[in-house]
């Protein structure tokens, strides 16, 4: 591809100490200082409440808003950790030590109930945490003997730091702001970390993010497991400050919406959303609380409930929507000029000889119910080959490649990778494959939309390198190879059907895969963009990749395939040559009928 | 054997309750493929409608089923209009939830500002009278739940596949585009299913308020298990969640007698999870659980 442009050294973005780190950090010591300064006991209850929920909805979003799981029983952990440090209190044991025994119990049962839950979505997920609640506040009801059941439970009032309870109010304090501290600073390194990226990518399209090698389950229930632990240890402290605690109370449904409410306000996804959030929403009833007397009971839920329905109908992403849509601006104006270099046109590697093999497929079936989609399929990649796979609609290639890219299981049959290293091994998840080198597209574009051209790269570049720094550096030189360097600041919604399918190579090839499959890349593009994929395709192979390409354009075909196999109702009808499979017979007769078997000029 | 077959009784016109309750959820969600967070507290809004008009115009709680039943038609078209209309096609399939589960709060405090804490128990105007069936005994208002769940669901049924609009509904819940371009008006068919839904939640708090007392968190109590109720039975499916009603209503019974009557809803929640898990397309469901 000798006519693109390359920056000679992509310039990762200058860290600057912007606008609103400064105004964050000014938010953050005036919610320390003010109650500090002001001494009152009323306005030291509003702040403590602000870090508490502040806290609780930080880490909710961790799986609600970066995992996109909605999680309506996180009271669960806040129970626990009460109950853990509240039991222990009585034995003599600090509620430091229980406070992080209850954290490592909560990251367990999160764990545990993650692991059968996250297959369900939206609603579902929502649906089974309620009812995990439900059973645990049942539970904790029923064995009176532990819990202390409906009556509840005093903590002994032992004061002092050792114990986590004051007769002042500024202690107090400070370890809720401490906490408040603490999740933001975990909910902040994820949110910029692999991590992070990984979670939304897996939010926004599993499928793909499996692709890019991602193990979509085990980051999941991470997240769940940090979360699980932080609600926990705010639940700790919560019955401290309360020194008393019954299951109503703490494995409450109320409470764990409550929570979910704070982070969706303020704008899930975001680091200081939930904290927004909050800020909004708390000072505000705890005031008209204040001015109204005890006759306001269930004012606060109503406002949160009405806030939160006017958000969702006028500020979809919350209010750091607000914020986050100015800075974005910002930033593309930052980098606007594009840094050029032109690679010399004839400075490409000569093309390699073709090696041993590299990807083999032997006796493959599968079927869905009583069809048969792929019937004793064997072939092999060889390594620097690019084979074409060709067939007429239904032929099952696309079924093929979901069974040698990790997707769908064979009945029978086994699919062998040979690693950089020597030696075969058969991986049996999409991340098993990625890891052994195997990168795939997807005929129907997968894009991340909600996030830019860039970061959807930087997610396969996270592959090999985990490192954020060193993940955009390679997406930004990814992006100007695949002549995406112009659009790579805009989201990825907004690129035409050219555009999506080269993000779709991009966020590919950024993995650095030595085997790529490619399913239809061509379908729906125009003859210029056809040409450009072609000699984009070329030049991948003459780097060294081996390439196993799903194809109708026929002209794409002839040219690049070095062998091609064709598929028919499952099964091999043909092998070898492009230009002596077209002439084939069984290949003709497959795709146009029997008539026209013989139709062609010989 | 007479506890045993008192106790399936009772399950099974705790199961008519349940049916009633559940039918107008999966209705809304059979066809606007929503879960509606906020379902229990129309039965709430309904029942604090059916104490008023017991209480301030001396009215038998039956004779309000066409006001109430009418009022909760209209509340519901609003939400539909109002608030789930605009977010037909957000982005992100999840603010649909957050739009109900805040309705939900919001009107449950509502109702806590305005009738406190307190349980407002409508006159039961013989309605809890019992009826002797040999040695059992039968609630008339569980009867008529009973009754009237059959009948509602049977009516939904005819309706649906007899009647032009309820075709309508029926392909706009297959194929929302396809039916628009055959010049379906999809946003009134939403509208009006989700005004069915809400006015068959309103027939349960005229049946339900003469037996249970009104409070502002009665909603939760019953939507919790219309939950398990409409997951059991298929989510969409109206025959599912009659049958699945039933099942919950004798797990409940049985359980409660058998195992501890305060862990007969871990028992059915267990359940519930286990439904999710291992089959989330439910008896006869749509097949949605796991999408």
């Amino acid at each position: 591809m000798s006519d693109v442009t390359i920056p000679a050294t992509p310039r990762p973005a200058p860290r600057r100490i912007d606008g609103g780190t400064i105004a964050i950090a000014a938010l953050l010591a005036l919610i320390l200082l003010v109650p500090l300064l002001v001494g009152d006991d009323f306005v030291f209850h509003v702040f403590i409440t602000i870090c508490l929920y502040g806290a609780l909805a930080t880490a909710w979003n961790i799986v609600g808003g970066f995992a996109g799981q909605l999680s309506l029983g996180h009271a669960i952990f806040y129970g626990i950790g009460a109950y853990t440090a509240a039991l222990l209190v009585p034995l003599g044991i600090s509620p430091w030590i229980g406070m992080l025994g209850g954290a490592a119990v909560s990251a367990l049962v999160g764990v545990g109930i993650g692991l059968p839950c996250f297959r369900l979505r939206g609603p579902f997920f929502a649906l089974a945490t309620i009812a995990f609640l439900q059973v645990i506040r049942l539970l904790a009801l029923h064995f009176t003997g532990l819990t202390g059941g409906a009556v509840g439970l005093m903590v002994p009032l032992q004061t002092g730091w050792q114990w986590m309870i004051f007769f002042e109010r500024w202690p107090s304090l400070l370890i809720a702001f401490g906490l408040l501290a603490l999740t933001l600073a975990v909910a902040g390194y994820i949110r910029h970390s692999r991590f992070g990226y990984y979670l939304v990518a897996t939010r926004e399209r599993e499928p793909a993010a499996a692709a890019a090698g991602v193990n979509t389950l085990r980051i999941r229930l991470a997240a769940v497991a940090v979360s699980a632990a932080l609600t926990s240890m705010v639940g700790t402290f919560h019955g401290m400050y309360l020194t008393f605690i019954e299951p109503e109370a703490m494995f409450s449904l109320a409470f764990s919406v409550q929570i979910a409410m704070f982070a969706l306000i303020g704008g899930i996804g975001t680091v200081f959303g939930p904290l927004f959030g909050t800020l909004l929403v708390v000072p505000l009833t705890e005031l008209a609380r204040g001015w109204l007397g005890a006759s306001a009971l269930g004012l606060h839920g109503f406002v949160y409930g009405t806030v939160l329905v006017l958000i969702v109908l006028f500020l979809p992403d919350g209010l750091a929507g607000l914020f986050r849509r100015k800075a974005t601006t910002e930033a593309s104006d930052v980098e606007a000029s594009a840094p050029a270099a032109t690679a010399p046109a004839e400075a490409r590697p000569a093309r390699r000889e073709m090696g041993e093999p590299i990807l083999v497929a032997e006796h493959l079936n599968k079927r869905f119910g009583g069809l048969a989609v792929t019937t004793d399929v064997s072939f092999s990649l060889r390594q620097g080959e690019v084979l074409g796979i060709i067939g007429p609609n239904g032929a099952g290639k696309t079924t093929l490649f979901n069974q040698i890219s990790g997707f769908l299981a064979p009945q029978s049959g086994v699919v062998r990778v040979r690693l950089a290293e020597g030696g075969f091994v058969t991986p049996h998840s999409p991340h098993g494959f990625a890891r052994a080198g195997v990168g795939r597209t997807f005929q129907i574009v997968q894009p991340f939309a909600a996030m830019t051209v860039l970061e959807n790269i930087m997610i396969g570049a996270f592959h090999r390198h985990p490192g954020r720094a060193e993940a955009r550096e390679k997406a930004l030189e990814t992006a100007a190879r695949m002549g995406l360097w112009a659009q790579r600041e805009v989201e990825a919604r907004s690129l035409t059907i050219g555009g999506l399918k080269r993000l779709e190579i991009a966020r590919v090839m950024a993995m650095e895969p030595r085997i790529l499959l490619l399913d239809e890349v061509m379908a729906g593009l125009n003859q210029t963009d056809v040409q450009r994929a072609i000699r984009l395709i070329e030049q991948i192979r003459d780097d060294g990749v081996s390439v196993i390409a799903i194809e109708h354009v026929m002209q794409a075909i002839m040219a690049l395939s070095d062998r091609v196999i064709v598929l028919n109702s499952g099964r091999v009808i043909a092998e070898g040559l492009p230009q002596d499979v077209v002439r084939d017979p069984t290949v003709i007769e497959a795709y146009l009928g029997k008539d026209f078997a013989h139709a062609h000029p010989a | 054997m007479d506890t045993f077959v008192q106790l399936v009784i009772n399950g099974l016109m705790l199961g008519g309750l349940f049916a009633i309750i559940s039918v107008g959820l999966t209705l809304i969600f059979g066809i606007i493929r929503l879960v509606n967070f906020a379902h229990g507290e129309l039965l709430m809004v309904g029942m604090y409608l059916t104490w008023l008009g017991t209480t301030q115009l001396g009215l038998h709680p039956y004779v309000l089923a066409p006001p109430v039943v009418l009022a909760l038609f209209v509340v519901g078209l609003l939400i539909q209009r109002f608030i789930l209309q605009p977010l037909l096609d957000a982005r992100d399939a999840h603010v649909q939830i957050f739009a109900t589960v805040g309705l939900s709060t919001a009107l449950i405090n509502l109702a806590l500002l305005v009738f406190g804490a307190d349980l407002y128990a409508t006159p039961s105007s013989g309605v809890r009278d019992s009826i002797a069936l040999g040695p059992y005994r039968i609630l008339v208002g569980q009867l008529v739940m009973f009754v009237c769940g059959i009948a509602v669901v049977a009516a939904l049924h005819l309706f649906m596949e007899r009647s032009y609009l309820g075709r309508a509904i029926r392909a706009t819940a297959q194929h929302r585009a396809a039916a628009q371009l055959m010049g379906v008006d999809v946003k009134r068919i939403y509208m009006v299913t989700f005004g069915i839904g809400a006015a068959c939640v309103g027939l349960a708090a005229v049946l339900v308020a003469p037996i249970y007392p009104a409070s502002p968190t009665v909603g939760t109590y019953f939507v919790l298990t219309a939950f398990v109720v409409v997951v059991l039975g298929g989510m969409g499916s109206l025959h599912g969640a009659f049958i699945g009603a039933l099942i919950i209503g004798l797990v409940d019974s049985l359980s409660g007698f058998y195992i501890a009557p305060d862990l007969k809803e871990v028992v059915i929640f267990g359940l519930f999870i286990t439904i999710l898990l291992l089959r989330p397309t439910g008896l006869f469901g749509l097949g949605r659980g796991s999408e």
